[in-house]
């Protein structure tokens, strides 16, 4: 796999265009994965995946289709099983140990190329596991971090475990990486830029790892070291976001600049909620 | 000939039916070898009402055959039918048996999944091996005693504990088997359920053991423990079924998982 990111990285570099030039580069589009389910679009590429076996009456009632037998476009009544389909979901988890590894590794040194590097191979896996770890991480160790609170102060309320936290925080995390690369797809579109959904999610999903390491350090009883740790988590977690999609869309569009700040802003204001909802303490009083 | 050929047409119905009645007469009870051959039409069922069975059920051949059938003796034990039911084991025909008995079987196949997932297992490393009969009656008994446990010792939010508990795991355990799959292994998806929520086991005795005890070095080190053993008796299904080269990334989430289950054991207060 690592091959393939140094080829892509040369074929990037080639289609980065001169300034007179108007197209903007299709680096969103480079990958097979855009039409879903994939194994409808690309059946060479794909050779393990799974297509639901034919229906002979489709073939015979369809004329176009008939020498054909399940290659090109199936008909309208398949298209919407490959959803329920397991298996073909399967190419965005294509991904081995060393390449989940890279990837984050390169969310921690803020590279704004990682767009370019992932798209011809988005995965779902980090985003997905990534966010489940930082809900676990960010529930129990706020908790962690107000039992520790409460313990060092000499008077002191009553300390429960809130469950509360983890909900809230599956609602956060999900919710975030789930709804804003969507969103920020959908305004893309919007303004006629073309770009990748999936790929949106594999950038917002890595992007969040950086909050892991500051969630622990956040366990620290004093609140500047908090403040510090949480800004300094966001605004790595924000450049990096906003760094890769002003890459990507620069040349696309005049309002560029615009959709850069908004996705930052967005991306410290998740920073803020974290802080505030999960390593604050307010003193439980007693009951 | 006629004759018989017309008495043959009016009691065919009625013939295959007690013929069917007949032959769980015989595998239940194998001391009945006396078995009616010709059946007055009009013959009210001697047994109390039951489920009609349908032919489907039995090999077709025993209702082609029908008079053939009935010459010999059917063998006495389980009647091997095509019914669906668990993973493995043998199908008994189980409709008539008491519920003593159903019971009883249930929970001695509870009772050897958890010997062979929990403790030492010279097929653990064989996926095709680990749990043949496999079961979704443990699984569910363990994540209800566990979600019921942390419920039960939690001071507030008493129903949320629960909620979040059972959610978490049963949600977890489906999200686990998916991910394997989606990684490009090939597990079946209720037996991966059925390992996942058999592997709970040693969080559900440290749940228990930590009622006893409320300091939180105890707690600490009974989840410690609890964990490391769940964590064991889970690697080898879930490794083995991935390639090589994505082995963490299958794992990983089952440790994420029971890690998050152990802290919701250890900080329950």
């Amino acid at each position: 796999m690592a091959g393939a990111y140094a080829s892509l990285a040369s074929e990037a570099t080639g289609t980065v265009p001169a300034a007179v030039e108007s197209d903007h580069v299709p680096h969103f589009q480079d990958s097979n994965l855009q039409i879903f389910p994939p194994a409808y679009d690309t059946r060479e590429n794909m050779t393990s995946l799974f297509r639901p076996p034919n229906d002979a009456d489709e073939t015979f009632s369809q004329p176009g289709h008939g020498g054909q037998g399940g290659q090109g476009i199936p008909g309208p009544n398949q298209a919407w099983q490959g959803y329920f389909n397991v298996l073909s979901y399967r190419p965005y988890f294509n991904v081995d140990t060393v390449d989940v590894t890279d990837r984050i590794k390169d969310s921690l040194k803020v590279d704004v190329g990682f767009v370019e590097k992932t798209s011809q191979n988005p995965d779902m896996y980090g985003p997905f596991w990534i966010c489940s770890t930082l809900v676990f991480v960010t529930a129990s160790l706020g908790n962690l971090a107000a039992y520790l609170s409460y313990k060092s102060k000499t008077t002191g309320g009553h300390w429960h475990y809130d469950i509360n936290l983890m909900s809230s925080a599956a609602l956060v995390f999900y919710g975030y990486v789930g709804l804003v690369p969507l969103a920020l797809y959908f305004l893309l579109r919007y303004l006629g830029v073309t770009s990748g959904v999936f790929q949106l999610w594999c950038l917002y999903g890595y992007s969040l790892f950086v909050f892991i390491p500051a969630s622990f350090l956040s366990v620290v009883p004093w609140e500047i070291v908090r403040w510090l740790v949480v800004g300094a988590a966001s605004f790595m977690s924000a450049i990096f976001v906003g760094g890769n999609i002003r890459t990507q869309i620069r040349t696309a569009n005049d309002r560029w600049l615009a959709i850069v700040i908004g996705t930052v802003a967005t991306h410290l204001a998740l920073g803020l909620v974290l802080k505030f909802y999960f390593f604050t303490y307010f003193q439980h009083d007693a009951l | 000939m006629s004759g018989m050929n017309n008495i043959d047409h009016n009691t065919s119905s009625q013939s295959d039916i007690d013929e069917i009645e007949s032959l769980f007469h015989i595998s239940v009870q194998p001391a009945a070898l006396e078995v009616p051959r010709s059946v007055p039409p009009a013959r009210k069922p001697s047994s109390p009402p039951r489920i009609p069975v349908s032919a489907p059920l039995l090999p077709p051949s025993f209702v082609s055959s029908s008079n053939q059938a009935f010459s010999t003796p059917v063998q006495s034990g389980p009647t091997p039918s095509t019914g669906a039911g668990f993973g493995g084991g043998p199908q008994y025909n189980t409709l008539t048996e008491p519920v003593r008995e159903t019971l009883k079987r249930d929970l001695l196949r509870v009772a050897t999944n958890l010997k062979d997932v929990v403790l030492p297992n010279p097929y653990r490393e064989d996926p095709g091996k680990a749990l043949r009969d496999w079961d979704l009656w443990g699984p569910f008994f363990f994540i209800i005693f566990l979600a019921l446990t942390l419920s039960y010792s939690a001071t507030e939010n008493k129903s949320k504990v629960f909620a979040v508990v059972f959610a978490t795991l049963s949600a977890g355990a489906i999200v686990l088997t998916l991910n394997v799959q989606l990684l490009g292994g090939s597990i079946i998806f209720f037996q991966s359920l059925s390992v996942l929520g058999y592997c709970l086991f040693p969080l559900d005795v440290s749940a228990l053991v930590c009622q006893v005890n409320n300091t939180k070095l105890f707690r600490s080190l009974v989840v410690l423990v609890a964990l490391a053993w769940s964590s064991w008796a889970a690697y080898p299904f879930v490794s083995t079924a991935v390639p090589s080269s994505r082995k963490a990334l299958a794992v990983y989430p089952v440790l994420l998982l029971y890690i998050t289950v152990g802290f919701l054991v250890l900080a329950n207060d």
